[in-house]
């Protein structure tokens, strides 16, 4: 694999679907240029439709693009060579039924040029890794959607994989499932696997993931470090014994008040209000227990940002 | 080669999955059952003996080969006709079953070049038939030989006949299935090549009948184009019966159109969208 300071580089990668008779078009993706440094996990957000799995496609080369580029580690995506370092989990993958879990990851792993003896021995673990030590011999009919998500998710890491695409990782897994998917995603960043995951569950993504792209139709709108876009600028300071003049006289300056067991949680809009504040409380005698910077989640940055493109 | 190879062993295991290859092994057996019991091989009586086959007498050898020239000639008749139906039905849907949304990107994001994809499915799938061709025609070829003590080689280019037709339209089928990802079409076009061949291998006929010039090349265009299933076949029946075959034609011109759709399927297959 050719050293490239990069996993994944984009240029102005478009995707424009076409009716049969090229009356109508869809620009599923539009010149989306993005960049994800090698052992980094990324988040890729967006609304349904928002181009988001046919972007994931075109990495894999399983879409063409209506123009534009797309590198892994520096090599065009569509060349095999490229896909040789990568492990990818579809969104409502299909698994012949008619495999059982460790046939599973042997055909596919081989698929991916792993060697027999290599196989061997990276089923066993994995199927351990993934939590289904004991239905490696069963088949994939019999598999609840958890699990062949688990399942998923080993034979995308058959290979040893440099880049790992995940789209909807923990789609159907029950909360246990989704903190030990977590624990397993941290420990292969932890080991410089690049993870790039597709998915609606901000919560996840938040977790997991240092930074995040926001797309919506076909752009990356919001692009930025999770703990960068999830830090506000406000602070939020709890007293005791204000006195209600006082609380009258904040609420002219538009200081939020939460009321908090009784006693008032003021929200500042920034720092040079929070020292005013903090100067008049201590002028009326007030006690401070707290005082934080406030945050938001990604949830509300998606929302937010979202709604300021409608 | 090692990609093909594990590629040709998934289609094996999702014929023997979906029952394709064991729905026409256990065909075959049955025939070959039903064809030991109409032989009522109870006693042989030497290679010199009167044999009695289906009920008629036969003490002249020349006779006796005759007549198991005959039967091998229905067998190979059955097995061009109803069989070839019987594989190309049961061939259709394993094109687009590895089509299907969910497992088709997964096979793509693999390090493998589409067309090994294809003709992985392809090469498999003629195998799957294959087999299940020759265990028949050496089931037969066994027990009449073990009957009769007449062991004519030339029943065993059945195999080869047969499964390079299939072939043929296998090419259709993979076409068909890429196009459109529908079992149904992919059978519906495949048969409709086997029924119309025959009508289209009435060249000479039609060409005295037909009055413009113009109908004249649409019926020639039309039969050079198209596979020739009836006219491989009378060519498999002509070996069958020893006779000389001089018009080889049938077969390249088959052949020529099998890589024509095939290499269609490849350059649709490697361009479409996932």
């Amino acid at each position: 694999m050719p050293s490239s300071e990069f996993a994944i580089e984009t240029q102005g990668l478009t995707k424009v679907f076409r009716s049969r008779l090229r009356r109508r078009e869809v620009r599923a993706v539009d010149g989306i240029s993005l960049a994800v440094e090698r052992g980094l996990s990324f988040g890729f957000l967006g609304p349904n439709g928002a181009g988001k799995t046919t972007f994931v496609k075109m990495l894999l080369s399983a879409s063409r693009p209506t123009a534009g580029s797309a590198l892994l580690f520096g090599l065009p995506a569509q060349s095999p060579r490229a896909r040789r370092s990568i492990g990818y989990l579809p969104e409502n993958h299909r698994f012949p039924t008619y495999f059982t879990g460790a046939g599973m990851l042997d055909f596919y792993a081989e698929l991916a040029g792993v060697d027999r003896t290599t196989r061997k021995r990276r089923i066993p673990e994995l199927l351990e890794r993934v939590g289904l030590a004991a239905w490696g011999d069963v088949r994939t009919g019999k598999y609840s959607k958890g699990m062949l998500q688990r399942l998923g998710l080993a034979q995308a890491l058959m290979n040893n994989p440099e880049l790992l695409l995940l789209d909807e990782p923990s789609d159907g897994v029950d909360p246990m499932g989704r903190i030990h998917i977590r624990e397993i995603l941290r420990e292969l960043e932890a080991s410089g696997v690049t993870i790039f995951i597709n998915s609606h569950l901000l919560s996840e993504v938040e977790a997991l993931c240092r930074e995040v792209a926001i797309v919506h139709r076909g752009r990356v709108v919001l692009r930025g470090a999770v703990k960068d876009l999830t830090a506000g600028k406000g602070y939020r300071l709890v007293a005791t014994g204000v006195p209600e003049a006082l609380m009258e006289e904040f609420r002219r300056q538009s200081v939020g008040i939460e009321m908090n067991g009784g006693r008032p949680a003021l929200l500042f809009p920034g720092r040079e209000a929070a020292n005013r504040g903090i100067d008049a409380l201590r002028a009326a005698g007030c006690e401070i227990e707290s005082l934080a910077p406030t945050s938001c989640t990604l949830e509300e940055v998606f929302v937010r940002t979202l709604s300021s493109q409608s | 080669m090692r990609v093909t190879a594990a590629l040709i062993a998934d289609t094996f295991r999702e014929a023997f999955a979906r029952k394709i290859f064991w729905g026409l092994f256990g065909l075959s057996t049955a025939l070959i059952l039903f064809f030991l019991f109409l032989m009522k091989i109870d006693i042989v009586e030497g290679a010199a003996a009167t044999v009695s086959l289906f009920g008629r007498e036969s003490p002249r050898q020349w006779e006796l080969n005759r007549l198991v020239r005959q039967v091998q000639s229905g067998i190979a008749t059955f097995l061009y006709t109803w069989g070839m139906f019987l594989a190309v039905f049961a061939s259709s849907g394993l094109i687009p079953s590895v089509l299907e949304a969910g497992r088709i990107e997964l096979l793509l994001s693999k390090p493998v070049r589409r067309v090994h994809i294809l003709l992985g499915r392809y090469i498999g799938n003629v195998l799957v038939v294959g087999l299940n061709i020759s265990y028949l025609v050496f089931g037969v070829w066994s027990i009449l030989g073990w009957k009769t003590g007449l062991w004519p080689k030339a029943f065993l280019l059945t195999i080869v006949f047969t499964l390079f037709i299939f072939s043929v339209l296998l090419a259709v089928v993979v076409l068909v299935g890429v196009l459109f990802e529908s079992p149904a079409l992919a059978t519906m076009i495949t048969v409709a090549l086997m029924i119309i061949s025959p009508v289209l291998a009435q060249k000479n006929t039609m060409e005295r009948l037909l009055s413009s010039e113009w109908s004249r090349d649409i019926w020639r265009g039309l039969y050079w184009t198209l596979p020739k299933v009836y006219d491989v076949g009378r060519m498999t029946l002509d070996y069958v019966f020893d006779r000389t075959v001089e018009n080889y034609s049938p077969l390249w011109s088959s052949a020529a159109f099998a890589a024509v759709v095939l290499a269609a399927a490849v350059i649709i297959f490697s361009r479409r969208d996932f």
